[in-house]
């Protein structure tokens, strides 16, 4: 078989999501909703951020803005997996109905595909609000705007985002082997909200474990070091791409081996 | 009352039979906690003194640890369940049941209810009075405790119930549910003690229902110096947010069912 070009793929994951977006569309009230929605868990996490700072003037030598950049930093990093890796969480569901053996004869990668599907437009309110608070304590910790460090910025974006994306591909990919895997994904999912702290508030034994095992570490504090707190990037800071890429690789795999050995209901 | 309790031993043997959920709940619960220690620690460390709104480092842990515990319990994706009924036409089985619907979802959640109080608050409420040496006291307040979580529950159960109701309109459960999640977790105190909160914001909250959800009960259980009359009046509140939330539920409800279209199931 001839080998696809990424234009091939390009071209088909835009015809995809236009169709994902038009069967939405449908449904107008539940979209605005689940934007509104998507808006108030922000909003909400922001007063509690602002709540907590009201009666603390900074933690652990981290400042009100500082941690604002954090904030900011990790909304935007977890945007990525909420508008293209949403259909992870349907993956148990197809999983045990069966139907996610119609994926298994498409001619084409099929972890690609099926994450192609899905489209989660609701996502990117979240996306407007992380880049509205980044901008606001960029603004408020009078950080240079320069072409280096705004591209700084976003290769490390990036980074944090696959990292992200690695735990989710990772524990979505669980239910090939284990009945009941919503509660990984959820717990997963839920670890986003330790991104947001510096992970040396934690002690030595959870620092080790955020750092090394659950990366969690990397959506957020070691990339925001780059930006923040120019004279002492640990060396971690400046190998989270790598680890990165790394991180999605294995995911990746995961994700496929589970897929491979998927043989249906019988169905 | 048998059919109740039927309902009730069917959920308990049906939580029972999802283990592995138990168990990562239980792992998620001890990470979050640990994510609460460690920050609590820092700020307080930040901040200089020890006693900032009248709670020491001690007294936020006990009462966002058990807060925790509480919520984990309390929460039973009701929502969910009646969100999806309503998409998948079931609810048309379960109205023509010769049982109220409320009820009927009431007493089908309140097996799982019972087991995540033996499974999950009760180990957590143990762990933290050993690792506090007594951090809490025990004495009436644990009976006053138990009434409190049970009307807590009530209330917790109709606030769901008539966000349940709203998605008879929206047909939209993800984004409702969300809305009410972070409202009902931000404005009970669960995330952050309300004592916490600046001034005008708190009055507010304690003049609304959610706060009689997790914060009442707790505030029963953890008071140094309980007068009768201070929980005395605890409780009446939480006993009007009862039954105003029990009608409200229970009219939204019929006055919804009338004007609506379900998918034939």
């Amino acid at each position: 078989m001839e080998r696809k070009t990424i234009g091939f793929y390009l071209k088909i994951y835009l015809k995809l999501i236009a169709q994902d977006i038009k069967s939405k569309m449908s449904y107008r009230a539940d979209f605005i909703i689940s934007t509104i929605g998507m808006v108030c868990t922000n909003i909400a996490g922001f007063i509690s951020f602002w709540i907590l700072f009201q009666n603390f003037p900074s933690v652990n030598g981290w400042t009100y803005y500082e941690m604002l950049f954090l904030y900011g930093f990790s909304l935007i990093a977890i945007t990525p997996v909420q508008c293209l890796f949403d259909n992870n969480w349907s993956l148990r569901i197809n999983v045990f109905s069966g139907d996610f053996i119609k994926y298994c004869f498409r001619p084409i990668n099929i972890f690609f595909y099926y994450q192609s599907e899905i489209f989660d437009v609701k996502g990117l309110g979240q996306l407007a609000f992380g880049i509205g608070t980044l901008a606001y304590a960029w603004y408020k910790l009078a950080l240079p705007v320069t072409a280096l460090m705004v591209i700084k910025t976003i290769v490390f974006l990036i980074t944090a985002s696959l990292i992200m994306m690695a735990m989710q591909n990772a524990a979505a990919a669980s239910c090939f082997w284990i009945e009941n895997s919503f509660y990984l994904l959820d717990l997963a999912f839920r670890f986003k909200d330790y991104a947001k702290y510096p992970v040396t508030i934690f002690g030595p034994v959870f620092r080790f474990i955020f750092t090394f095992l659950l990366p969690i570490a990397f959506i957020a504090y070691y990339p925001s070091l780059v930006i923040l707190r120019p004279d002492e990037v640990p060396v971690l800071s400046w190998l989270s791409p790598v680890i990165g890429i790394v991180f999605f690789y294995i995911s990746y795999r995961i994700w496929m081996y589970g897929a491979s050995r998927y043989s249906g209901t019988g169905s | 009352m048998r059919k109740y309790l039927t309902m009730a031993r069917m959920g308990i043997m049906e939580s029972l039979h999802f283990r592995l959920g138990m168990f990562v709940l239980v792992v998620g619960n001890i990470l979050y906690l640990t994510l609460i220690y460690y920050l609590w620690k820092a700020v307080y460390a930040s901040s200089g003194t020890d006693v900032v709104n009248g709670l020491t480092f001690k007294d936020t842990l006990i009462y966002l640890v058990l807060a925790t515990a509480l919520y984990s319990f309390m929460e039973m994706y009701t929502v969910w369940e009646i969100g999806r009924d309503i998409q998948s036409g079931k609810i048309v089985l379960d109205l023509l049941k010769p049982i109220e619907y409320q009820s009927y979802l009431f007493w089908s959640f309140s097996g799982s209810l019972i087991v995540h109080f033996v499974c999950v608050f009760l180990p957590t409420f143990v762990i933290v009075f050993i690792v506090t040496k007594g951090g809490i006291p025990l004495g009436m307040n644990l009976i006053w405790f138990l009434i409190s979580v049970v009307m807590g529950v009530v209330i917790n159960f109709c606030i769901d119930y008539i966000v349940g109701t709203i998605c008879l309109f929206t047909e939209s459960i993800w984004g409702i549910n969300i809305m009410k999640q972070v409202i009902v977790l931000l404005l009970s105190g669960v995330t952050i003690p309300i004592a916490f909160f600046p001034e005008p914001f708190r009055t507010v909250v304690y003049y609304l229902p959610f706060q009689a959800v997790y914060n009442t009960p707790l505030k029963i259980l953890l008071s140094a110096t309980p007068t009768l009359e201070s929980t005395g009046w605890m409780l009446l509140v939480q006993f009007f947010w009862c039954v105003v939330m029990l009608l409200i539920s229970r009219i939204f409800w019929l006055v919804s069912l009338r004007q609506i279209t379900v998918n034939g199931g």
